[in-house]
């Protein structure tokens, strides 16, 4: 155990004190954002950049867009500016110095071959550029007007001396740092597609999406938050980001959750196979947590009471033989060990011992929850010698502790199911 | 339970009005029957294991109807003044074979009953109105940190400035007892299959008034957020005698949950509760995870846990310990697709005793399809399990996906039960699970599960699963 400790903190500390700006963001734009695309031209972007061009020089309608869906790649005419192309002169020759005219100086192939026409195994005509629509909400116009300028979201176009490609568009890292609440919304619906009820649309997939690996839904990327990250091992550890109940409805309905804490289906990342015969070690250290998915006393004991592992609650009752239509407790069988509750002498256990019912109820009394009722403890513990033993659970000086004092200011009700009304014990004081 | 039928007939009959009604809107309806065929272990009358076979058949109703409000209402963007209906109720029936049948008469139990129809939620609910306010009206679930939930009423979120807002809600809180209640957001502690009259039997079927507010600070992707709320539930006496209260709290708890998020290389989130029924904190949990090298997380978690049950209850007085535990994991990417891990826990029980486990493991997912191998050792209280799991997932076609798991573990019980069920404490398992998803056409989907388990009790224990789910947008 000192070992395992010991190995763990060493590890954690000797991780933790690395670098942390070390951390690099090597992420591609999302796929189901930004689908395929073909954009089949062979353009330096720093080579103009130096020559003088400017963005909205050549993107024209970026100033003016509104819609994600608008094509802000200049047509030919742009081109023509310092291009003298003539169609009918696809190999036209220019002076040094001027913008080349021939075809393929900035039409490829799609597998970026330069194109001419009439070349064998070229098409006919220059390859045609094939946007998708991106998954999102955005207005260039807006933000042009809001005096942003093209380099802060297309900083690496702008230096690039590559063909530029999906892999250069914008990352939400980029827009969250505007979008900080304080600049600029950081509603996710500012930019994210919405269902019409205001959540996330996160089914996406098309055959644009599916050619650059989109297959899936929109999940996060833990790029925000850092733990919700929905990768394969999400759902078991879940719970941190699970909690935030206002984030996860940004995308989630409410039956996504009840899906699995509802209990109906066993789920397999959580669970495995064969849990049933395994249940029980897990239930008495806790781990994983049943209650989270599971309240004790409508979902366990209905199943243990009709399979004979639990204690009818009517046998339970002070006077009464059991009264056993389950088979427990009549000597066909007893869940619970010799000396559980009462020594081998037949006299009722005052102190906790090992594989006793006290240091068990002391250590996880949700485990016997899921069997029994308050009358099983009543039945002994119970203040009223008509009912019970008398068996005081109360640590010493009760009635000087906190929890003696809230509980009997909130509640009086519990207290009357062991103390009489009008005897002494029901004060604090 | 006859009254509580007619009174599920009639909410049926009621959203498939609302339905009609909104034909107008757009609304969605999704369907999904869950079929289940399983085999459960019980004792038989010589100790021996024998395997029952059981049945169970989910059928989950959900609607959502949206645009309620006119489009003009919507705002140049399309996102104010959003008014919608959502509603999700549930049918659930468990048949087959088990040791004794359902006690019926003086002697049912609630939680017995085989048949069972939940409304999980339906409320109105209404996001960004005015560009302020928040609002659901009807049964809702709610559930932070440190708390979950649900009660009939009304909830309201007013954003009062920019990253602030105040939540007031107030209602009477869902139990299993009440007409068109569902018992399974009720609060462990007094079971309705109690019948010692000091245990107030009736207690459970009292109306449970709750009201609650919260301060809610921070943004969906703003660094930071917060919240510190307040919640109370209390009932009148049943079957008051002189004497006894008019009235008792039954939960009163105090919150705070914090997130705190920098860069994607830390975060920090945590929440502590306090439990106004017993004057002391009984859930406090602290998570820092930290992105360290490039592609490597570590991840330190703290949490203390104090089992608590409805005021109600002797098991307030008789929960004495709680557990603290100590969580760590190391995880490691490989390149973009795969990851391996390292995870461990220290649990300690105030009481007296402790556990602890470690596992390891590693995924790989590329589009649709993932692999994930994982083996595990636990000790210490509870018993010692030791295990291997490893499941795939692969994508064949736009509209197929196959899966398969193979697990295998060893336990042993620290528990000395009786002698009967002693050879019980210990064994082996070894399971197979094989199936697929269709997507059968728009929104319908079909996923097909079949399992056999091995081991130290049976040579053969099968469960089979068949989910049929129909998304309808209309």
């Amino acid at each position: 155990m000192k070992r395992l400790a010991t190995a763990i903190a060493i590890a954690a500390t000797a991780t933790a004190g690395g670098t942390l700006a070390a951390a690099t963001d090597t992420r591609a734009p999302s796929p189901l954002i930004y689908p395929a695309e073909t954009i089949p031209i062979a353009f330096d972007h720093a080579q103009h950049a130096k020559l003088g061009a400017t963005c909205e020089g050549c993107h024209v309608s970026a100033l003016t867009s509104t819609s994600v869906g608008d094509n802000l790649i200049p047509r030919e005419a742009a081109c023509r500016s310092c291009h003298k192309i003539d169609r009918d002169r696809p190999d036209k020759a220019v002076a040094h110095g001027q913008g080349a005219a021939r075809c393929d100086a900035c039409h490829v192939d799609a597998a970026g071959n330069k194109w001419m026409p009439g070349l064998v195994g070229m098409p006919t005509e220059p390859p045609r550029v094939v946007l998708a629509r991106p998954n999102l909400k955005f207005n260039h116009k807006l933000h042009v007007t809001r005096g942003i300028g093209c380099a802060l979201c297309h900083a690496s176009a702008d230096m690039s001396s590559a063909p530029v490609t999906r892999a250069d568009l914008p990352l939400m890292a980029s827009c969250l740092g505007c979008h900080d609440g304080k600049q600029a919304t950081a509603r996710c619906s500012a930019c994210h597609i919405t269902e019409a009820d205001g959540r996330l649309k996160t089914k996406l997939v098309s055959v644009a999406t599916m050619a650059v690996g989109g297959n899936g839904p929109l999940v996060p990327s833990g790029s925000l938050r850092g733990i919700d990250d929905h990768g394969p091992t999400f759902k078991r550890d879940h719970a941190p980001a699970g909690r935030d109940e206002k984030y996860c409805l940004t995308c989630h309905k409410r039956n996504d959750c009840i899906d699995c804490h509802g209990g109906v289906v066993r789920p397999p990342d959580i669970h495995p196979a064969d849990y049933v015969s395994i249940h029980a070690v897990d239930g008495r250290r806790n781990v994983p947590d049943c209650s989270s998915c599971h309240r004790l006393q409508t979902f366990c004991v209905g199943c243990h009471q009709r399979l004979g592992v639990a204690a009818d609650p009517e046998g339970g009752l002070p006077g009464r033989r059991p009264n056993n239509p389950f088979g427990t407790g009549t000597g066909l069988k007893t869940f619970h060990p010799p000396g559980w509750v009462r020594d081998a002498g037949g006299a009722v256990i005052s102190t906790p011992r090992p594989n006793s019912h006290s240091l068990a109820a002391q250590r996880n009394i949700r485990t016997c929850v899921s069997c029994h009722r308050e009358e099983s403890c009543l039945a002994c513990h119970s203040a009223d010698p008509t009912r019970g033993l008398t068996v005081s659970p109360h640590g010493p000086n009760f009635r000087d502790t906190a929890r003696c004092k809230f509980l009997s200011a909130r509640n009086k009700r519990a207290c009357l199911k062991c103390h009489q009304v009008g005897t002494p014990e029901l004060t604090c004081d | 339970m006859r009254s509580r039928g007619r009174l599920a007939v009639l909410a049926f009959v009621a959203a498939s009005a609302v339905t009609r009604l909104a034909a107008a809107y757009d609304f969605t309806v999704g369907l999904r029957t869950i079929g289940q065929g399983y085999q459960t272990r019980g004792f038989a009358a010589n100790g021996a294991n024998e395997l029952f076979s059981r049945r169970r058949l989910t059928q989950y109703m959900d609607l959502v109807v949206f645009d309620i409000a006119p489009s003009r209402w919507r705002g140049d963007d399309g996102d104010r003044n959003l008014l919608y209906f959502d509603a999700s109720l549930r049918f659930d029936t468990d048949f087959g074979g088990y040791m004794i049948s359902r006690p019926t008469g003086p002697n049912d139990i609630y939680e017995l009953q085989q048949s069972q129809f939940d409304i999980l939620y339906a409320f109105l609910g209404g996001r960004n109105v005015g560009g302020r306010v928040d609002f659901q009206l009807g049964r809702q679930i709610h559930f932070d940190l440190v708390d979950f939930f649900a009660f009939d009423g009304a909830g309201v979120l007013v954003h009062l400035v920019r990253n602030l807002g105040v939540e007031v809600y107030g209602g009477t809180e869902v139990r299993g007892e009440l007409p068109l209640s569902s018992p399974i957001y009720e609060i462990d502690g007094t079971s309705p299959g109690s019948r010692d009259p000091a245990t107030r039997p009736d207690q459970g079927s009292m109306i449970r008034p709750l009201v609650g507010a919260a301060v809610v600070g921070g943004s969906e992707t703003g660094p930071l957020t917060a919240r510190l709320a307040y919640r109370r539930i209390w009932s009148a006496t049943a079957d008051w005698q002189p004497g006894d209260p008019d009235s008792g709290v039954n939960d009163e708890k105090l919150s705070f949950t914090a997130n705190f998020a920098w860069r994607n290389r830390v975060y920090a989130g945590g929440g502590t509760r306090f439990n106004l029924l017993l004057g002391e904190f009984d859930d406090e949990q602290l998570l820092v995870k930290l992105h360290t090298f490039t592609r490597q997380w570590v991840t330190l978690e703290h949490v203390y846990l104090a089992p608590t049950f409805d005021g109600d209850s002797i098991w307030n007085v008789f929960s004495a310990g709680a557990y603290r535990d100590l969580r760590a994991v190391y995880e490691v990417g490989l390149g973009a697709e795969a990851k391996i891990y390292a995870r461990g826990f220290l649990r300690f029980f105030t009481a007296s005793g402790r556990a602890a486990g470690y596992s390891m493991g590693a995924t790989w997912r590329r589009g649709r399809g993932f692999m994930r191998a994982d083996g595990y050792w636990e000790d210490g209280y509870g018993g010692r399990k030791v295990g291997v799991d490893a499941s795939a997932r692969l994508g064949i076609r736009r509209a197929f996906e196959i899966e398969g798991r193979l697990t295998g573990y060893e336990w042993r019980a620290d528990a000395t039960s009786s002698v009967a069920l002693a050879p019980n404490d210990e064994g082996v398992s070894f399971g197979a699970q094989a199936g697929g998803r269709w997507q059968l056409g728009r929104g319908v989907k079909l996923h097909l599960l079949a399992e056999d388990n091995f081991g130290t009790f049976y040579k053969s224990q099968f469960r089979g699963l068949a989910v049929v789910e129909v998304d309808a947008s209309l």
